[in-house]
């Protein structure tokens, strides 16, 4: 009978289970996916379900269900905040406690009525812990510094782990309220955008401006020489205020801030605005750039102290940090690891498998697996299941020989389509399994796709997606970004004299985000590329993640049907099947 | 039921639509429940076995979506420029979405099943087009969102006239309907009854918080006191220790 461990990541962001047979994945699948909240954060009921079922098993079957922190210790961190920041914190001490005492505090109750376990089933990891594990065991390396870098967990926001074979030990770490994620987050906040949602947006923004605000901002940081940072908190409030994560101090510091969905015309693309409007939205993207520059230098300090004080070849990384893929890019160009390998689930979502591998590796004590090879780890709907319901939903569908080829060549006709192939991604960047792709050549498809299919803001560029064999002829990756740039976790350069040729997927900078793709991650999309490149002679297709705005990646075939169906995609591949486009 | 829901939607929406900022807050609401009845309906659609019934649910779902889009567009026709009102906000953040029926991971469906589910569907629907009159005859809202309501008021009949086509079946075939058409009745009372005491509960216990934060919590904050910044030891802990995993501290 073999072992199953059943990791979970809840009741913050990005809930999660992710399920182990004898330390290997079956499934990782996110609570949004089935759910269609985006971020949902409740128990993933249905994902460990779905995680089971893939599986063959019931809960009783598990032979342990491990959390992914250990709630007492986040409380206890929340009651001395409030209690530090007296009195201050009257405004979030009510709201927090009411959560814990109404919910969080009886976790343990919680957890084995929703997924029917016994109580001495149950393992606690620790937060930093289980994003450190879910970078260092789904990796190739046998030894690595191991550095986790978000917002908060229970008490670490930023922390370093020496991993070795099967066992990961901590060095050290840096606390809250110190952290380079709620710093990024208060400046995400401060030009409009959603908190754990718009720091996208933010990196996005950044290309359009110059770092005019570093002065200013390098008051909010301090990198010691010790290889650290500090917070100046008098910048801050999230440590004590229900909402607002900026003080007055900063709008004093950076100007008032940006109004969520204010228009944004800066110079170099200003479309109708007034004067006032770019000289403001070159502002926005000023203190954006600022923020991305000293973000990313803040990284490359604190990888060097990692090499310093773990000294491996290999560093692995995880934490939401660890998905600002500019960053990512200048830790592996110009940090001194060799190889960087990144978790694709870098946020929460992320730690659920983090916290199953911990139990398998470091608690239960088994030899590592080999790394993880594929990430469409989610949902599959399968070419039976999805024909009975393209049948029973009466779409117009055909099952082409070749489908690869079929949308290869519609693809290089200008037609957008929706891709939907095997199981659900993991993490949050589509790469071929729940994609939009369309012809990178053209400027007007990429306006099309935003126009008519995601209703996006102009500073988000797309993405490309290029085939491994002719990745090094387009794009400029650095040696150590091999592996990110397999799940888009890292941008890279794309070579001058190609940037004429595929214009849909050049950020302004020059820069792109590339999704590197091999045979055996993703046989059928790598397939479509080698398909395209016949017809076009470019090896590159952009991508975008298969969801309309403000809702999550589409999952099931019905979910697919319905985005197809309110968008302006010109035809859905579902498994195989091409359906047509309804009247 | 039909005539006391009247009585009082009539003054309560007299009053609401008029005070400054709710129309606003009252569109945000209604996008944010068509969008809940989109994603309860492509549940269904997703789960039913009964196979007839997938197209249904299907094109029913994509009606609440529209209306959900249309209700969206007069909020942010009517909030004002430049910057975005919380109303606006929320009908585009789907992470805020209320009127949506998984409670506890399990899908409106998957909780009631198929008789269940379209009993709760028929009176949900009769319900809103009752409400959706009240609105139209007293004329509430401005122009442009009474054109909008009319427009949505077809689909919404035409969504009772179908789910009622679906119980009259259940009927004939002597299944207990007429008890499920009572017992969403019930269920929609019920179910509005505890949010409004949850929501006056939270209240309370939110004011007794604050004043055990006052009384109690103030003197600790002589020794309590922030953490330093910059890189600390890690504190040793068995962290890999079988009997230290199962704590939850
Ligand atoms: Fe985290
Ligand atoms: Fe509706
Ligand atoms: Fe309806």
């Amino acid at each position: 009978m073999p072992a199953y461990i059943l990791g979970i990541s809840a009741l913050y962001h990005d809930a999660a289970a992710v399920l182990l047979r004898d330390g290997v994945v079956v499934g990782a699948a996110q609570e949004e996916r089935f759910s269609r909240v985006k971020h949902d954060a409740a128990m993933p009921r249905r994902a460990a379900a779905w995680c089971l079922e893939q599986a063959g098993i019931t809960a009783a079957d598990l032979d342990y269900l491990v959390f992914y922190e250990k709630p007492l210790r986040k409380f206890e961190r929340i009651l001395a905040t409030s209690v530090a920041t007296f009195p201050r914190s009257w405004g979030s001490f009510p709201r927090q406690m009411r959560a814990w005492l109404g919910d969080k505090l009886w976790l343990r109750t919680n957890l084995c009525a929703t997924f029917g376990v016994r109580s001495d089933r149950l393992l606690f990891c620790e937060h930093h812990l289980s994003h450190a594990a879910s970078a260092f065991y789904a990796s190739p390396h046998e030894k690595a510094a191991v550095l986790a870098v978000d917002g908060v967990g229970e008490w670490a926001t930023t922390s370093l782990w020496r991993g070795d074979g099967s066992a990961l030990e901590p060095v050290s770490e840096v606390r809250f309220p110190h952290s380079l994620g709620l710093l990024y987050s208060t400046i995400t906040a401060h030009l409009g955008f959603a908190v754990n949602e718009g720091e996208y947006k933010v990196m996005g923004m950044a290309a359009y401006g110059k770092p005019a605000f570093r002065q200013e901002l390098d008051r909010l940081l301090k990198l010691d020489p010790a290889g650290g940072f500090e917070l100046d908190l008098d910048y801050f409030s999230f440590h004590y205020h229900p909402t607002r994560s900026g003080s007055p101090a900063l709008e004093a510091l950076l100007g008032p801030p940006r109004f969520p969905g204010a228009p944004f015309a800066p110079a170099v693309a200003p479309g109708d605005a007034s004067a006032q409007q770019i000289v403001e939205s070159q502002r926005w993207a000023d203190i954006a750039a600022s923020a991305q520059a000293q973000v990313e230098d803040a990284m490359l300090h604190l990888v060097r102290y990692a090499k310093g004080a773990v000294g491996t070849d290999a560093l692995c990384l995880a934490g939401g940090v660890a998905l600002n893929s500019v960053a990512n890019r200048r830790v592996a160009a110009e940090g001194p690891f060799a190889h960087v390998w990144v978790q694709p689930a870098a946020g929460d979502a992320g730690g659920a498998m983090g916290a199953a591998m911990w139990a398998w590796h470091a608690v239960l004590g088994n030899p590592r697996q080999p790394p993880l090879a594929r990430m469409d780890l989610g949902r599959v709907n399968g070419p039976a299941r999805s024909s009975e319901m393209l049948t029973d939903l009466g779409a117009k569908f055909t099952e082409p020989a070749d489908p690869g080829a079929s949308a290869a060549a519609e693809l290089a006709d200008g037609k957008v389509i929706g891709w939907v192939e095997g199981g659900d991604e993991w993490g949050p960047r589509a790469l071929g399994h729940r994609s939009i792709l369309a012809d990178p050549r053209s400027t007007e498809v990429k306006d099309h796709v935003n126009a008519r299919v995601k209703y996006r803001e102009l500073f988000r560029p797309f993405a490309p997606a290029v085939t491994a064999a002719a990745a090094a002829d387009w794009f400029d990756i650095p040696a150590a970004a091999a592996e990110p740039a397999r799940w888009m976790l890292s941008t890279a350069g794309v070579h001058e004299a190609r940037q004429a040729t595929i214009p849909a997927v050049v950020h302004v900078d020059g820069s792109a985000r590339v999704q590197v793709v091999d045979p055996v991650a993703s046989p059928a999309f790598h397939q479509l590329l080698v398909e395209f490149n016949k017809l076009s002679g470019v090896p590159v297709v952009l991508n975008t993640s298969f969801n309309l705005k403000g809702e999550p990646m589409v999952s099931s075939t019905v979910d697919a049907m319905a985005s197809f169906v309110r968008s302006g995609l010109d035809v859905l591949y579902i498994d195989g099947l091409r359906v047509e486009r309804p009247k | 039921m039909g005539q006391l829901r009247r009585a009082y939607l009539g003054p309560i929406s007299e009053v609401a639509w008029r005070l400054p900022g709710w129309p606003t807050r009252l569109l945000a609401a209604f996008s944010l429940a068509e969008r809940g009845s989109m994603l309860d309906m492509l549940a269904a659609a997703d789960a039913t076995p009964r196979r007839e019934m997938r197209r249904k649910y299907f094109l029913h779902a994509l009606d609440e979506g529209r209306h959900a889009g249309i209700f969206a567009s007069r909020v942010r026709a009517l909030s004002p420029p430049g910057n975005i009102s919380r109303a606006q906000a929320a009908t585009e953040d789907a992470g805020l979405l209320q009127g949506h029926g998984i409670v506890a991971g399990e899908t409106l469906f998957a909780r009631l099943g198929e008789m269940d589910f379209l009993a709760f569907v028929f009176v949900a629907e009769a319900d809103a087009v009752e409400q959706f009159h009240v609105y139209l005859d007293r004329r509430l809202p401005d122009p442009d969102t009474t054109a909008a309501l009319r427009d949505i008021l077809k689909d919404e009949s035409f969504h009772v006239s179908y789910s009622k086509l679906e119980c009259d079946k259940y009927r004939r075939e002597g299944q207990p309907i007429d008890h499920a058409i009572r017992l969403a009745r019930w269920r929609r009372v019920k179910e509005g009854w505890m949010r409004f005491t949850r929501d006056f509960g939270e209240r309370m216990s939110g004011v007794w918080l604050l004043v055990l934060y006052f009384l109690v919590i103030w003197p600790f904050r002589l020794v309590a006191r922030l953490e330093r910044g910059g890189w600390q030891r890690a504190p040793a802990r068995p962290t890999s220790a079988l009997a230290a995993a199962r704590l939850e501290g």
